[in-house]
């Protein structure tokens, strides 16, 4: 089992493996989501959801459900 | 070289609409797509017949929202003219996933030029872009342009659009874009993204070289703060306060300024048509009392969407709607709701015009119908006579002032409702589009406040010229209903006030106007109505206020205190203690009874008793199917809510 990016830990950088197929597949690709680009967990609002990522240069909030379909490993 | 169109387009928040405000600056108006509710703006570009289009920004062509249609169909030249080139407005810090669009838009093959803008904030960040070789490799001039700083827009008359290479080559592009606006997604549009971004990755590592990582270090720093679990929520609260505050109480000067042009109007008019002839009558309270009720929203629309702007192109707004998204979510509306219903506390009208930021058409209409559910200012000087009649003031139950409870209770009823009412339309009406978050949080940035007056004056534009119209022709039939009557009853009303000033009484002037009310049709279908209001507690007196009052709410005491003939139009002293004396001829006891000033403040509580807020609906929502269906439903929960209350408290 892999790790999916609403696992990930604050301070480490991830990177990303594969978008699980379904309705958010193209919708995060388009917003860049794709295979091999940097992931970072930034920071989240209170209550812990929505979550905002670091998605190679820009930040993208997204909710723990959203960030569930992206599956990540980690670099550093 | 001397193109009539061009379109500008790009990703949200890379600085297209500054971009289009340094070039267009005052000359642009608002363009509605047929069947959309999405702007897009058009304007000149000075010194030349070039025409300027803003189209939305997008990430994609292919996501299924108004949004990118409105852009499909631009681009395709689909219910509008089709723009002869683009300017293509190119995010620096943020390059790779601005490209995704170029590359979609560039298989179209419509002449094209790019405009770098927020290069400043690249090398900030240790970006560096080599624009001659993105130039080379995209086919396309490519220019460094702030249009936050840049003094001089000659750069940009002087980009040449060329049709540039295609980045990622799909068959059939343009069949594909066609399927798209007719509704459905084409296949293997996910596929053909990664495409897309691997061939993006060949052109970055080309011409971006980024010496160290990531480092939007402010913007980290302000969100720290910002959405903080303590300082986010209560720099929130305090931003929210600020923001009805100012609609609330900035606004207030502005309309007494126009209370008092227009009454000075009307004085002006008196000299010319008296007031006691018919036309003079219609011109001053009919036509000019009519649009005084429509710009007298203008300084609340204006205020609103100029502080709305400042949030939006700060970067705030996002945040707030980050922060609030998981309760928002529960009852099916959307982070950015939140500025609607504290709006609506002002008013409801420029709220519900503010509910376009949502992008989630479901999640939009069930804001829309939810904010004329906020007290809004207009219900306040009836809440105010309405609780004098229940406890005088100064009366407290246990630590708490009386009068002041029972208007948070009011407040509260409003918001009660409210919530029940997102729950039930979260059932019935189902959302075509996913319920997602997926929200870009930009870079922090000082906001550009001619850009933001200029957006605020476009909405009231849009306001005056789409619901002015509607506002000002019910305006006059109400005006027609309460000054016209059957013949006899009006010569009847007449004769009797002539009576009394032959009498020589002082009081004559109010007698006659509150006679020739009764007489009036208004006057009529008040006590029409009377044995279906009766239950609720209101005599026939009451359902004239109710009637009139659909011009606006506050209207409701004026028209009390004319029944009553009170001297001074707005002196809730004296309309309350002529009310509390008057006794039901049935009864023999007080007609005006705490039970039935609370069954009425519920009533104006719910029911959507204002026609402004039912034209700009009309307006928002495109159709007269929600504003009738709301009308009903409210004045449904209205009529319900203040029967029980006054059956039980009486």
């Amino acid at each position: 089992m892999g790790t999916n990016a609403s696992e990930i830990e604050l301070d480490s950088i991830y990177e990303i493996e594969s978008l699980n197929e379904g309705s958010l597949h193209q919708k995060l690709s388009e917003m860049g989501c794709i295979p091999g680009t940097e992931i970072e967990k930034l920071f989240s609002a209170p209550g812990g959801d929505p979550v905002a990522y670091r998605i190679d240069s820009y930040i993208l909030g997204l909710r723990l459900i959203e960030a569930s379909q992206i599956m990540v490993k980690r670099v550093k | 070289m001397n193109w009539k169109r061009i379109a500008l387009i790009g990703n949200p928040n890379c600085g297209k609409s500054t971009l289009f405000n340094r070039l267009t600056g005052l000359s642009q108006k608002t363009s509605n797509l047929p069947g959309t509710t999405v702007d897009s703006y058009e304007g000149k570009l000075p010194g030349s017949n070039t025409t300027l289009i803003d189209l939305p920004g997008i990430y994609s062509l292919f996501t299924n929202t108004d949004y990118e249609k409105v852009v499909v169909k631009n681009l395709l030249g689909i219910d509008s003219q089709n723009p002869e080139a683009l300017y293509f407005i190119l995010d620096a810090s943020n390059l790779r996933r601005n490209l995704l669009l170029l590359s979609q838009v560039a298989e179209l093959g419509i002449p094209t030029a790019g405009i770098l803008t927020m290069h400043d904030t690249a090398l900030r960040r240790n970006i560096e872009i080599d624009v001659d070789k993105l130039s080379e490799l995209l086919g396309i001039p490519i220019i460094i342009f702030n249009p936050r700083t840049a003094k001089d827009i000659t750069p940009v008359k002087l980009l040449n659009p060329v049709i540039g290479n295609k980045i990622q080559e799909t068959a059939n592009f343009k069949e594909r874009l066609e399927t798209f606006v007719k509704g459905t997604l084409p296949e293997g549009i996910s596929a053909e993204t990664l495409l897309r971004y691997n061939q993006i990755d060949g052109i970055i590592k080309q011409c971006v070289t980024r010496k160290t990582k990531f480092s939007a270090v402010n913007t980290l720093k302000i969100d720290k703060v910002l959405t903080h679990p303590v300082t986010g929520i209560l720099a929130f609260l305090l931003v929210m306060l600020a923001l009805f505050q100012s609609v609330f109480m900035l606004a207030e000067f502005p309309m007494q300024g126009i209370e008092w042009a227009f009454s000075f109007l009307r004085n002006q008019v008196e000299d010319w048509l008296p007031s006691n002839s018919t036309i003079g009558n219609f011109v001053s309270n009919g036509i000019i009392s009519g649009l005084e009720g429509v710009i007298i929203f203008v300084p609340q629309i204006f205020i609103l969407f100029f502080l709305i702007g400042i949030l939006e192109d700060s970067g705030y707004m996002v945040r707030a709607s980050f922060l609030t998204d998981r309760i928002m979510r529960k009852l099916g509306l959307n982070g950015r709701s939140i500025i609607p219903l504290v709006g609506g506390f002002a008013c409801a009208i420029p709220s519900i015009m503010a509910t376009r930021s949502i992008r989630n058409k479901t999640e939009r209409l069930v804001t829309m119908l939810i904010v004329p559910l906020m007290s809004c200012s207009a219900r306040l000087p009836v809440y105010v006579l309405l609780i004098s009649l229940v406890v005088p003031v100064g009366v407290f139950w246990g630590p708490f002032h009386a009068q002041t409870v029972l208007m948070t209770a009011a407040y509260f009823a409003g918001i009660f409702v409210a919530i029940v009412m997102a729950f039930l339309l979260k059932l019935f009406l189902k959302n075509k589009e996913n319920s997602e978050f997926i929200l870009e949080l930009p870079t922090y940035q000082a906001p550009r406040i001619q850009t933001v007056l200029n957006n605020a004056w476009i909405k009231c534009k849009s306001f005056l010229q789409e619901a002015g119209k509607i506002i000002i022709v019910i305006s006059m039939v109400l005006w027609g209903l309460s000054n016209y009557g059957p013949s006899k009853a009006m010569q009847n009303a007449e004769a009797l006030s002539q009576l009394e000033t032959a009498n020589g009484n002082p009081d004559s002037l109010q007698i006659k106007y509150s006679l020739k009310l009764e007489a009036s049709y208004a006057g009529h279908l008040g006590k029409f109505i009377e044995p279906a209001i009766q239950p609720l507690g209101y005599d026939w007196k009451t359902g004239i206020a109710l009637i009139s009052s659909f011009v606006a709410r506050e209207v409701f005491v004026g028209t009390m205190s004319t029944l009553f003939q009170s001297n001074e139009e707005e002196d809730v002293v004296g309309i309350r203690q002529k009310m509390q004396a008057q006794l039901n001829p049935a009864t023999g006891k007080a007609q005006y009874t705490p039970a039935y000033a609370v069954s009425l403040m519920l009533f104006y509580a719910f029911a959507l008793q204002c026609v402004s807020t039912v034209a700009v609906l009309k307006k928002e929502t495109g159709t007269w199917k929600w504003s009738i269906i709301l009308f009903t439903l409210y004045g449904f929960i209205a009529y319900l809510s203040a029967f029980i209350a006054y059956q039980i408290l009486s």
